[in-house]
């Protein structure tokens, strides 16, 4: 059974950057700064290829963001998804002004399965999916990973981890949870988000890079969705973790406690 | 003047980079060690590059290349610069443009497999005699009725283990002025053909080079790549741009990967209570290293820049083989300088980037040929070959 998937593309700073808060805690230099797809999203994305490569089906990939944010959806399409929404939006958001914009293309596009990284590593809220899902009453399986390794030959022929019922109408999600996996079974419509382990991704082929220059890019403003965004959430100021001081060698146990109960002020 | 990369150039060299750390890193010391790279292991990379396209990247889409620009084939090439020779050609190919001169028959036969890495190709210009003065090349193709019979022997020839036909310059009239030398497209499975020893380097382990003997060869029209007596004619032409991303591009790129390494060693190496890299004298090799890595790039763009165009860049492609291939050589000898003992020693692989950079100053016209022909461009050409042209 054809799959319609929705996922996410997220442009964010290239995790191996160098990143500095500005000296006014206004947010961080973004100067000489490189900008990379989300890895979470980039999982989501393999993972949907990988279902439609074998089910059939579309891939839709969504981004929201300002006019550059364009080259981070070009690198899904380039993988081999196979057509792009871009919201426009300028300044901050919030996990849930995200997922009401989600909500939306949700809605619009009706897909059979919404897949997202489970956070984007710049600001790691881990909140969107849970938040999206809910907003939507859908089904929900957070953490998507497998029980194969990623060194397995399950991942080097590219077999999907997330495992479609033979009637299609449900699917099998094996989720990482504190002390080991979790196994759920999912009815559709539904949405997912995507752990570290899920899969590698491929590496984008020289013609999916020419293909995806051809393939469409739809700009959507937030005003055309109809909704009122409202932060819950407002970064007011950004500050980098302070310096920890140097240790300290007691000789006894009371030492320790006038240490820690006396001076510190803890316990 | 915009300096920033398009989303797909981005995308290409992203690709090629994660290829190279993923696939071609890990197996560099293994090469090294045993001194030749297993052939499963260079099938293997062979079939994953070719599925994802990155094989025969600068050949024209129509023979099944993916027709990257000048500036787009250094943006790749660069980064193959940061693996090793023979994992390059294995992965992503040796194809010389002098092929696409192919005709007619010729292109099925010669073209059209080494395009799809079925077949693989040398080029054998360099003789015992004749090394920087290619026209000075005894190797003859003497004519015989409606062919030729070809007799001589070639050195140094890369890659001549593994290649299955060879790109020959034979001299097809002695008599005229200059010589006549022709190109010829020869099978090594010809009778007549011998592949000679393996001449061991210093570096590239695992790329052979090898001496070519060639007794009467019998050669028919179709062996012969363009028109009789154009050979040097075709060199001229094709070359350059080969020379460009093989010499100039890939100094470029692995000079800018041992520089990551010499940045990353002197923030971690301490001595005297501190990071080596708070050492004036060890900043100074840092900081002209960067700025000649950077020279580098900017004129290998410009000389790519100059082919796009359509322009004869023969002269800005001298200037960049010239460059790149001595910044690598400074860059590297630099480092081997910055890691002390571990750079001289065999547990890290600085001595094996500083083995095998010392070749890029004198393969493909030596660094003395190709100043040569600037000095030359310059006194015939004036400004237009160092001035602004407003
Ligand atoms: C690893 C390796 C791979 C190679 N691969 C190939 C290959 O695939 N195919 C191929 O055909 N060849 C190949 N060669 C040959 C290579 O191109 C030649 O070695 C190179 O052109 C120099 O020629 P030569 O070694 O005969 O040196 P020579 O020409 O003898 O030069 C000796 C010295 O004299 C200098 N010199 C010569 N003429 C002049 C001049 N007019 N003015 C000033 N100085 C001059 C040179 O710069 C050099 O310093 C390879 C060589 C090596 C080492």
């Amino acid at each position: 059974m054809p799959l319609k998937i929705l996922v996410t593309s997220k442009r964010v700073e290239d995790p191996e950057a160098l990143i500095l808060v500005k000296a006014d805690g206004s947010g961080i230099e973004t100067q000489g700064l490189s900008y990379r797809i989300n890895p979470f999203d980039e999982i989501a994305v393999e993972e949907a290829l990988r279902l439609k490569e074998e089910h059939g089906g579309e891939v839709v990939v969504a981004s929201i963001g300002a006019a550059d944010c364009v080259s981070e959806i070009r690198v899904a399409l380039a993988m081999g998804a196979d057509r792009g929404i871009r919201v426009d939006h300028e300044g901050p958001l919030d996990p849930g002004m995200v997922a009401a914009i989600l909500q939306k293309l949700v809605e619009g596009e009706q897909p059979d399965l919404v897949i997202l990284g489970k956070q984007s590593v710049d600001d790691d809220q881990n909140q969107v999916g849970q938040i999206l899902a809910q907003r939507m009453g859908w089904a929900r399986a957070t953490f998507a990973s497998k029980e194969e390794s990623l060194e397995s030959t399950a991942e080097k022929t590219r077999q999907c981890g997330l495992r479609l019922a033979a009637d299609g109408t449900s699917i099998r999600v094996v989720r990482e949870v504190d002390g080991g996996l979790e196994t759920l079974e999912l009815s559709l419509p539904a949405v997912i988000t995507t752990d570290l382990r899920l899969n590698i991704p491929r590496i984008t082929s020289v013609p999916g890079i020419m293909k995806a220059r051809k393939k469409p890019v739809r700009e959507i403003q937030v005003e055309e969705l109809g909704i009122e965004l409202q932060p819950a959430v407002i970064v007011r100021k950004l500050h980098s973790p302070s310096k920890r001081g140097g240790g300290l060698r007691v000789k006894t146990v009371q030492e320790l406690w006038d240490k820690v109960h006396g001076e510190a002020g803890v316990l | 003047m915009d300096f920033t990369l398009s989303d797909e150039q981005k995308m290409l060299v992203n690709a090629v980079r994660q290829f190279i750390k993923e696939e071609l890193k890990p197996l560099e010391d293994e090469v090294e060690s045993t001194g030749l790279l297993a052939p499963e292991k260079a099938r293997a990379i062979f079939e994953h590059s070719r599925e994802l396209g990155l094989y025969a990247m600068n050949m024209p889409e129509e023979y099944g290349g993916a027709g990257l620009s000048a500036i787009d084939t250094m943006l790749v090439e660069e980064q193959f610069g940061h693996t090793s020779d023979i994992l390059i050609r294995r992965a992503f190919g040796n194809i010389y443009e002098a092929l696409l001169v192919c005709e007619g028959a010729q292109k099925e036969r010669w073209l059209l497999p080494t395009v799809r890495g079925d077949r693989t190709c040398s080029i054998a210009i360099t003789e015992p005699g004749a090394g920087s003065d290619a026209m000075g090349i005894t190797t003859r193709a003497v004519k015989d009725g409606d062919g030729w019979l070809l007799t001589g022997n070639k050195h140094f020839i890369s890659d001549g283990e593994y290649s299955d036909f060879f790109l020959v310059t034979a001299v097809t009239d002695p008599e005229s002025t200059p010589k006549a030398i022709s190109l010829f497209l020869v099978d090594k499975d010809s009778p007549g053909f011998t592949l000679g020893r393996n001449q061991v380097m210093m570096g590239l382990t695992g790329t052979s080079c090898n001496e070519l003997f060639f007794k009467n060869i019998r050669l028919t029209r179709e062996n012969l790549l363009g028109e009789e007596g154009r050979g040097m004619r075709i060199c001229l032409q094709t070359l350059g741009r080969v020379r460009l991303a093989q010499v100039g591009a890939r100094a470029v790129g692995k000079a800018t990967h041992v520089l990551d390494l010499m940045v990353e060693y002197v923030k971690e190496r301490k001595q005297f209570g501190k990071p080596i890299g708070d050492f004036q004298l060890i900043q100074q090799m840092i900081a002209d290293s960067v700025i000649e890595v950077n020279a580098a790039r900017l004129l290998l763009h410009r000389a790519a820049w100059e082919i796009d165009q359509g322009r004869d860049a023969r002269d800005w492609i001298s200037m960049v083989k010239v460059h790149a291939a001595e910044t690598l050589g400074r860059v590297t000898d630099r480092a081997v300088q910055v890691f002390g003992g571990m750079g001289y020693c065999k547990e890290l692989p600085i001595e094996r980037y500083y083995r095998d950079s010392r070749i890029y100053r004198i393969f493909d016209g030596s660094s003395e040929i190709h100043r040569t022909l600037v000095a030359r461009g310059a006194t015939k050409f004036g400004a237009a070959l160092y001035d602004v042209r407003a």
